[in-house]
């Protein structure tokens, strides 16, 4: 099996951030590391490959810093690497970022794409999807479990409250994965030294120009919140207090 | 039921070859592969024939990424790098040139500015600098070179034949908190080295079993240490200007304690500047309720340095100790297979309270004699004892040379030790004898039971000093508050790095003799007395080994030594972005 992981460079979780001067975005200087759910993403295809043969192939967007993410996923195991580089694609929406990607693979023949569930940055979760959709395949989102089948692949998605949902479809498909679905491996010694040998394509932003346009997305304004948070104590005997609270709720705060 | 961390035993693990592997990129390792690569890639143009490889060269870096463990002020005295790399002005992430200084003596309110600055404090030449930038450039040289750095990998144990260090073995990955292998464990590598460097920075875990083992440090004074706990802060521009140094002595320590506070005037942002402020307080203090992390909560509240703060905001906090026992407390430098930089060997001048430039050139010195045992193939004592010589017979013995006693000066208190200070200013740094005795800080600390009934009278810490601190949260901070700017971050299921040798001790002796002093010294809130009725005293020993910010205070200052930290598993700590 033939599988391209999509990753992207995502502001460390716990990274303080601070906005941009148009308040459009945060400002550089924050650490980054890999999109979480494309780490589950990658160890997915990875374990597929041990299971059925094949390749994996990592790819990115994203200035010259977000090689690291496709460093680390050589290091892991990944076979060759496609960074499309330019600090132009930072600022790409989910479907132009997703016409870049199609464009920069369209001489190669991938079985499977696994995008993660959504980044934790933009949280779109869109990219998987609408990839599938320029590239004419069927997707599936939210995947927990993939088995080989005769005909293509099972896959688990994951519904709300508990549900499951099991679904066949044929080859090639785009998944974009769960966190969780999977254990994470660590990096080798061995691993991350052979990567430095491995081949990594670098793709310009003039390469897939043409096929790109404008932002059909565009963050407006960012802010950080307020915080608005009050305490109300509600006084009286406790039959009192309970037909308050019952009265907050259902008519203040609409939940019963 | 504690579990430490130690190496899994009864695994096989991968073997790696190496020529030389450094522990610990920062700026001495970092300096050291950098040089290697220099010299390796000129000899190869020299001898087209005879061609060294830079393949099996490697740096490990616990750090998740390149810089990130390392905190200093920081002031940088280019002496070093301008050896290095000539041209570094270029390119070297430099904040500001300093360009004004000032040393104020601080009482409770008021202070007193010293007419003129000492001469080891006159910073002018020098840069104002995040090191955590500066060694994550210095890193991406040395990648540019081909030498590989190992990030997320730490140096677990050494590994010996008989007297000779052969290599170094890394971190077990993937165990859990019970010390169970995880499903995706992974064993730590022996990476079987003809040159073992250690650069891990201060009170190194590797260089302490080193010295250990051979009892390195027999004829040296014990290493002293002070914690240096920090904080950014954003200001509005205009308060302090990028470069202009401030260092206060006294307030809030008594002078019975060594310490003091610096404040450097970092870049501006657009409508903000940045300002690096953090207090030193020597590991050798005698009351054990002392808190560093509140020494520098209480000096904030100074109204010289809370007017300048005022309206800023805090951006980061870190914490890290330093070795400052000066010359006659660093062991022998180099040996069978090993050698020793940086703050590791304890290359620190405490009168300048600089050693980022010994550091660097202590790392370039190691390459010298690291290439000379590569090109003939000859790594044992005899050939890299030449490092010893080398620092012996460069400007880094010169430099430590004339504060050779400075530190022990301060044993008897502040004003003692400025009168030292002033005599071996004029001995050249002889003062009353050529070797002045030193004490481990840990011995200093007194049981509760020994401290004076009236502790203002008797200069020992008066009461603003004790207990856990609240802070208002804008211009003082709890140490939890604190801790979240220090961005740390561990696998939370894997054993306890903090390796406590004898817990029974903190639970029934400890905490009677002298309160527990773990939970004071600690600027990262991981050592808890939780309550327990099964213990004699009601109190049980408690971590967090999360919060950890590695700055290794534990290890130095436990009055027991029974507090061993080791490498946790690698890529957690703390994230010292822009520090």
């Amino acid at each position: 099996m033939k599988i391209l992981v999509c990753m992207k460079q995502v502001p460390q979780k716990d990274a303080p951030l601070k906005l941009n001067e148009s308040g459009t975005w945060i400002r550089e200087d924050v650490s980054y590391e890999v999109n979480e759910p494309d780490a589950y993403a990658l160890e997915e295809a990875l374990r597929q490959r041990e299971k059925h043969k094949g390749e994996v192939v990592v790819i990115t967007s994203g200035p010259a810093r977000a090689q690291q993410v496709l460093r680390e996923a050589l290091a892991k195991g990944a076979d060759r690497a496609i960074h499309l580089e330019d600090d132009k694609f930072v600022g790409l929406d989910a479907f132009n970022t997703a016409k870049a990607f199609a464009t920069a693979i369209k001489e190669e023949q991938f079985d499977l794409i696994f995008t993660g569930l959504q980044s934790d940055d933009y949280g779109y979760a869109q990219t998987g999807v609408i990839l599938a959709e320029l590239l004419g395949w069927p997707h599936a989102t939210i995947i927990m479990q993939i088995e080989k089948t005769d005909a293509g692949i099972r896959v688990k998605r994951e519904l709300e409250a508990g549900y499951f949902q099991f679904v066949d479809m044929p080859l090639p498909a785009v998944l974009t994965i769960q966190s969780g679905i999977n254990k994470l491996r660590y990096a080798t010694l061995i691993g991350i030294k052979q990567a430095k040998n491995k081949p990594l394509r670098k793709v310009t932003l003039a390469e897939v120009q043409s096929a790109i346009g404008g932002n059909l997305q565009k963050i407006e304004k960012l802010y950080v919140p307020q915080k608005t948070k009050k305490t109300e104590h509600i006084d009286g005997p406790p039959a009192e207090i309970a037909k308050k609270l019952v009265d907050k709720l259902r008519n203040e705060l609409r939940v019963l | 039921m504690l579990v430490f961390r130690k190496p899994i035993e009864g695994v096989e693990r991968p073997q790696m070859p190496a020529d030389v592997v450094i522990v610990g990129g920062g700026p001495a390792g970092m300096a050291c592969a950098l040089r290697l690569a220099q010299l390796i890639d000129g000899h190869n143009v020299a001898h087209p024939d005879a061609q060294l490889s830079k393949e099996n060269i490697y740096v490990l870096e616990k750090a998740r990424e390149i810089g990130q463990h390392c905190l200093s002020g920081a002031l940088l005295d280019p002496r070093a790098i301008a050896e290095l790399l000539p041209d570094f002005k270029k390119e070297a992430p430099l904040d500001a040139e300093v360009t004004k200084e000032a040393v104020y003596f601080l009482t409770e309110k008021g202070k007193f500015k010293f007419p003129i600055t000492p001469p080891f404090l006159r910073d002018h030449g020098n840069y104002v600098i995040s090191l955590n930038r500066f060694v994550k450039w210095l890193g991406s040289k040395v990648e540019e070179t081909g030498i590989t750095i190992f990030t997320g990998f730490a140096g677990s144990e050494l590994l010996f034949e008989g007297d000779r260090v052969t290599g170094v073995q890394t971190d077990d990955k993937g165990v859990d908190k019970e010390g169970h292998q995880k499903s995706n464990f992974e064993p730590g590598y022996d990476l079987q080295a003809k040159v073992v460097i250690l650069a891990e920075g201060t009170r190194g875990s590797l260089t302490k079993q080193l010295i250990e083992k051979f009892n390195l440090a027999k004829n040296a004074n014990p290493q002293t240490y002070g914690v240096g706990v920090k904080e950014l802060w954003e200001l509005p521009a205009g308060r302090i200007a990028p470069g202009e140094v401030i260092y206060t002595m006294g307030w809030p320590l008594t002078t019975h304690e060594y310490g003091g506070a610096w404040i450097y005037g970092s870049k501006g942002e657009g409508a903000t500047s940045i300002v690096s402020l953090g207090f030193v307080t020597g590991l050798d203090y005698a009351d054990p309720r002392l808190d560093p992390q509140r020494v520098l909560q209480e000096f904030k509240r100074h109204p010289f340095v809370a007017r300048l703060l005022e309206g800023g905001k805090m951006i980061r906090y870190g914490a890290k100790s330093m070795p400052y026992g000066g010359w006659w407390a660093i062991p022998p430098v180099a040996g069978n297979g090993w050698m020793i930089l940086g703050d590791s060997a304890g290359f620190l001048n405490s009168a300048r309270l600089k050693g980022i430039h010994l550091a660097i050139k202590s790392g370039v010195l190691a390459a010298e004699t690291a290439f000379e045992a590569l090109t003939k193939d000859d790594s044992s004592a005899a050939t890299l004892s030449e490092f010893q010589k080398k620092v012996e017979s460069s400007w880094i013995k010169e430099e430590l040379w004339k504060v050779r006693n400075l530190h022990q000066g301060f044993e008897r208190g502040m004003f003692a030790g400025m009168f030292n200070t002033g005599l071996q200013m004029i001995t050249g740094g002889r003062g009353l004898k050529n070797r002045y005795p030193g004490h481990a800080g840990y011995d200093r600390m007194r049981k509760l039971a020994e401290l004076p009934a009236n502790p203002t009278a008797d200069g020992y810490p008066e009461a603003h000093l004790l207990g856990p601190y609240k802070g208002d949260g804008k211009l003082t901070f709890d140490k939890l508050t604190d801790l979240y700017h220090s961005g740390t971050k561990h696998e939370e299921d894997q054993p306890a790095h903090l390796v406590i040798h004898d817990t029974n001790n903190c639970n029934t002796r400890c905490v009677r003799e002298y309160g527990s002093p773990c939970q004071n010294f600690c600027p990262a809130n991981v050592y808890e007395m939780v309550d327990d009725t099964t213990q004699p005293n009601g109190k049980r020993i408690s971590l967090n080994p999360s919060n950890c910010v590695h700055c290794k205070t534990c290890d130095i200052a436990d009055p027991y030594q029974i507090i061993n930290w080791v490498p946790p598993e690698g890529g957690g700590g703390p994230n010292y972005d822009g520090m």
